[in-house]
């Protein structure tokens, strides 16, 4: 989850009224977690869903509405402006199709407001504009701009002095010379055509979505903004700009409309929606008996409006709240309105018998048996490393299974035996006093439609005197006692074990596994100083399906 | 001086009092103890501090081949000088009659000037009456002896000889008593008394896993809370881990560096017709992209038990039920003392038509009752595939803070209206480690894979 650094003195004088402890109680009250705390900055945690609590302006915002401070929607007011049109050329339908913006005036500019922007603008482009592939937002100087605008395309050698940069550089050089172009240039893929925002004079203004112009860069002496957000779907990009809106009119910016033409594109109208809910359903998944209006109360404190119509409550949602897809989305915000710690939880009487799963039961018994026996019980990761499951044992490697891009070395493919992970244990325990005697149920991996998992038993013991047939004692009297099943051994060859003392084990005439002397030469391997014997058979088709 | 002793060990110190030094062996005589309750008594011995062990080595010498025939019918050079003694020979004659050591019975003999040679004849010069070395072979004959009693100077003129003499190795050890055990005056009358006040050796109980004992112990909670376990495959399709869950395509959380992909391998069925035509309209609808079939076949280490319910339910379609799934879920995560990519979930659902949230919180608090947890909060929270959503807070008394333990919510109508499940889904969850880290004091979560003996050995089996 993403992080953001906040100040209270800042948040203090947001909200208005209230105590530095009143907003540390309340943070965790709109899902916002408390990372760290020092004297006046705090680092709070907060969902991918509520990208406007990626600014301490739409924190305020949400914390005022608890407080009961300043309650319902915040609305946008656009102010209608011909001024500021951009035309889409057709060219950009195949590579980026959709365009869309804001102008924001005379707002108070200063570092904090800019450094509360950017971060706004990389969680925005992570999350909903999923590494900006799906959308990608510019914020530009309005007055170094002059519309109307262009978003067009051009080729890999147009040139402009990119952000961050003092010369001119081609597209070409952007994508393969600065970090941004050789992080997000792949979204372009290999296509002639670039995306370019151009103004009347021809300027640069943006390459999205990678990087914007120079000459348009905010700086605390700006007055008034421009951004402009282009995406792959116009739903996406209109709902991260009603995002960036409702901030800056938060943070005290007057917004006016931009007129979009052109190529399918249209104006944005970032007006809120309606949805209808029913009392029956707040009241029934929540197990309250709310009246209308504390329904009402409750949803203005998540700063959303509401009003009664009939039966239904007739809600409405502002565009940056796109995370809110229907009733059950309004359900959650009533909850939050009428604030989770009034919730007192009920512990309703089971209408049903519990039982545990029969392969659980079967499990536990077999551990208790092997624990009967003097064995201890290990536990190692399903995910494992060639190193473990077949240099060390000289198995030969088959039918490997493996994830992909792990980043850990030593988890890298699924296991398909459960000993070498046991003779690895006991080669990290070779300062501790023997005898040293192991088992492990567990899991192992093969192919079959598409994979198949099957329960495995194995077990271990080492010490000077360690024999095959102690070992074979021990998995002989375990199924004995446990499942009443008799075993028989046949001598066979593996590279595990030492040749000559090693046997299949079947049951039945259904070979189920193997057991013997552990390979000397695997034990030198795993610097082990006593003689190892193990076996290890399948369960699966043993004693239970 | 007080001495607890027991009989054996009454009975080396008084046989050492007599004589001041033995080996075990001596001692075994002396006492009539068997070999290994010495082996014991000059433990004990020495561990209170009455014996001492001095080890030494010592050579023994026995005769090799070559030096028992010698012992037997002479040195070569002997058996040489013999055959001159009364008449000069042929070389060749001496040749037939000594075979194959005549060469170095010659050589020494002309070396020694014990004998010459003519034009044709080889003749005695001198006769030794004793020759360098036959004095060590007669003193070793058959026997073993020790190589301090043979004269140094005659050993060395047949050491080097081939298989003559050959050296071992003997390592023994001699007790005797300390100072103070001299002074113990041993009585017949306390044989029945030991010292029960001293320290003795720990036994290694085997034991199931901790971490398995917590498993355990959470299924049984759940079984008494009239939950029953369901069990499904860490390996899945990425539609059941997913797409199921309303969970995007495009969602960073499915992106190879948080999700373990199967290399190259991909599901055939991953369900009915209906359920992902139904599954696949959910996502076009609520996320506005092309749902591609070929992104749900991706087969995946599951991240979540989840997958195991949802398939449950859309199989079963219950309008009442609690069931729970327990087992190991997979992050691709740097692994770190909070990280591990494998580690086991515990989650469960209640399905009803009156399932409500207070329901929820309410079994929760009753669950982390059972688990000796009393200090919980809710917070609310977001999870994709939940709505409302919640999470528990549990507080630390040893860190002194408030730590995140279960997710939990009411399952989305995306979720569950595609499959055809009409009730309310209650479903929480979280890591099973992070309750047993509480349980078992510890900081770094790998010590619950790391199987290291002296933690398994020592932990406290109930807690």
């Amino acid at each position: 989850m993403p992080v953001v650094e906040l100040s209270y003195s800042r948040l203090q004088k947001l909200i208005g009224k209230v105590s530095k402890k009143q907003i540390s109680d309340l943070l965790p009250f709109l899902g916002l977690d408390i990372e760290s705390e020092d004297k006046d900055l705090i680092r709070i945690e907060y969902s991918p869903n509520r990208p406007d609590y990626s600014t301490d302006l739409g924190i305020a915002l949400g914390l005022q509405g608890l407080l009961g401070i300043k309650t319902g929607i915040f609305k946008l007011i656009i102010k209608k402006s011909n001024n500021y049109v951009i035309h889409a050329d057709p060219s950009v339908s195949k590579i980026r199709p959709f365009v869309t913006g804001i102008i924001a005036k005379n707002g108070n500019v200063d570092d904090n407001l800019i450094k509360q922007l950017m971060a706004m603008q990389e969680d925005l482009h992570f999350g909903l504009g999923r590494k900006r592939k799906k959308s990608s937002i510019g914020i530009h100087d309005l007055d170094k701009i002059i519309f109307p605008l262009t978003y067009t395309t051009t080729n890999r050698d147009h040139r402009f002095i990119p952000l961050n940069s003092k010369s001119e550089l081609t597209i070409s050089e952007i994508l393969s010379s600065t970090d941004v172009g050789k992080e997000y240039g792949t979204i372009l893929g290999n296509s002639i055509k670039i995306p370019l925002i151009l103004d009347s004079k021809k300027q640069t203004v943006s390459f999205p979505p990678i990087i914007n112009a120079a000459v348009t860069a905010v700086t605390p002496k700006t007055k008034n903004l421009f951004v402009e957000v282009t995406g792959i779907n116009k739903e996406d990009a209109e709902d991260m700009l009603s995002v960036v809106a409702t901030i800056l009119q938060t943070a005290g910016f007057t917004l006016y409309s931009t007129k979009i033409l052109g190529a399918k594109n249209t104006s944005p109208k970032l007006e809120s929606r309606k949805i209808l809910i029913n009392s029956n359903l707040i009241n029934q998944t929540l197990g309250l008996d709310l009246s209308n209006s504390q329904i009402i109360s409750s949803l203005k404190k998540s700063r959303l409006d509401a009003t009664l119509k009939g039966k239904n409550i007739i809600c409405s949602v502002p565009a940056y709240r796109f995370d809110i897809f229907g009733p059950m989305d309004l359900v959650e915000e009533v909850s939050l309105g009428y604030g989770i710690q009034n919730l007192i939880p009920i512990l309703s009487p089971s209408q049903t018998l519990g039982q545990p799963n029969s392969i659980s039961v079967k499990l536990k018994s077999l551990s208790l048996i092997m624990v009967g026996l003097g064995y201890t019980e290990a536990l190692n990761s399903s995910l494992t490393s060639k190193r473990v499951l077949y240099e060390i044992t000289n198995r030969e490697p088959r039918n490997i299974i493996s994830v992909l891009d792990s980043k850990s070395q030593e988890h890298t493919i699924l296991r398909d035996s459960i000993l070498p992970g046991l003779l690895e244990n006991l080669s990290k325990n070779i300062h501790t006093a023997y005898p040293q005697k192991l088992f492990e149920t567990g899991t192992v991996f093969s192919y079959g439609n598409p994979i198949n998992e099957t329960t495995n038993l194995a077990g271990i013991s080492a010490h000077q005197d360690a024999t095959f047939t102690e070992i074979k004692s021990i998995l002989q009297s375990a199924l004995k006692i446990g499942f009443n099943l008799e075993i028989e051994t046949k001598t066979l060859s593996h590279p595990i074990f030492e040749e000559g003392r090693t046997a299949s084990i079947s049951i039945n005439g259904k070979t189920i596994g193997m057991i013997g002397e552990i390979n000397s030469k695997t034990i030198e391997n795993y610097k082990i100083r006593v003689p190892v014997v193990g076996f290890e058979i399948s369960l699966s088709g043993l004693i239970f399906e | 001086m007080s001495q607890v002793l027991h009989e054996i060990e009454k009975k080396i110190i008084t046989s050492l009092k007599n004589n001041e030094k033995q080996t075990p062996e001596n001692l075994e005589k002396s006492t009539n103890l068997s070999p290994d309750q010495i082996r014991r008594g000059i433990e004990w011995l020495k561990l209170k501090g009455l014996a001492i062990v001095t080890e030494s080595q010592a050579i023994s010498l026995s005769l090799g081949k070559n030096g028992l025939e010698s012992f037997h019918k002479g040195l070569p050079e002997r058996r040489l000088l013999d055959l001159l003694k009364n008449e000069s020979k042929k070389l060749q004659d001496l040749q037939k009659d000594l075979g194959n050591v005549f060469g170095p019975a010659m050589g020494l003999a002309r070396k020694n000037n014990w004998v010459d040679a003519s034009e044709e004849k080889i003749f005695l010069k001198n006769y030794p009456s004793e020759l360098p070395g036959e004095k060590t072979l007669k003193q070793i004959g058959e026997n073993k002896i020790s190589k301090n009693e043979i004269d140094a100077d005659d050993l060395s003129f047949i050491l080097k000889r081939p298989d003559f003499i050959i050296e071992n190795v003997i390592k023994t050890k001699e007790i005797s008593l300390t100072d103070i055990a001299k002074s113990i005056e041993i009585t017949a009358g306390l044989s029945g008394e030991i010292n029960v006040e001293s320290k003795v050796p720990d036994v290694f109980v085997a034991r199931t896993h901790p971490l398995k004992d917590t498993i355990d112990e959470i299924r049984e909670i759940f079984v008494t809370l009239g939950f029953t376990e369901i069990i499904g495959s860490m390996t899945q399709p990425s539609f059941w881990n997913f797409d199921a869950l309303f969970t995007p395509q495009d969602h960073p959380a499915r992106e190879l560096q948080d999700t373990f992909y199967l290399d190259g391998i991909s599901a055939k069925k991953i369900g009915t017709s209906e359920q992902i035509k139904k599954i696949s309209e959910s996502h076009k609808k609520g996320w506005r992209y092309n749902w591609d079939i070929n992104e749900a076949r991706k087969m995946v280490l599951r991240t979540h038990t989840t997958c195991v319910t949802i398939k449950h339910l859309a199989e079963n379609k219950p309008d009442e039920a609690r069931v729970f799934s327990l087992g190991r879920v997979f992050r691709n995560e740097k692994v770190s003392y909070k990280h591990l990519v494998e580690f086991n979930q515990i989650e469960g659902i209640v399905v009803g038509k009156n399932a409500t949230l207070r329901d929820l919180m309410g079994i929760q608090q009753e669950f982390y009752r059972r688990i000796g947890i009393t200090k919980i909060k809710f917070w609310p929270t977001f999870f994709p595939y939940t709505e409302p959503s919640l999470q528990t807070m549990v507080y630390n008394d040893r860190l002194e803070k408030w730590v995140e333990l279960f997710g939990m919510g009411i399952f989305r109508p995306e979720v569950t209206k595609p499959l055809g499940i009409t009730k309310p889904v209650l479903a929480w969850g979280g890591g099973i480690e992070r309750i047993a880290m509480l349980k078992y004091g510890l900081d770094d979560v790998r010590e619950f894979y790391n199987n290291n003996l002296s933690w398994l050995r020592s932990t406290t089996k109930c807690q």
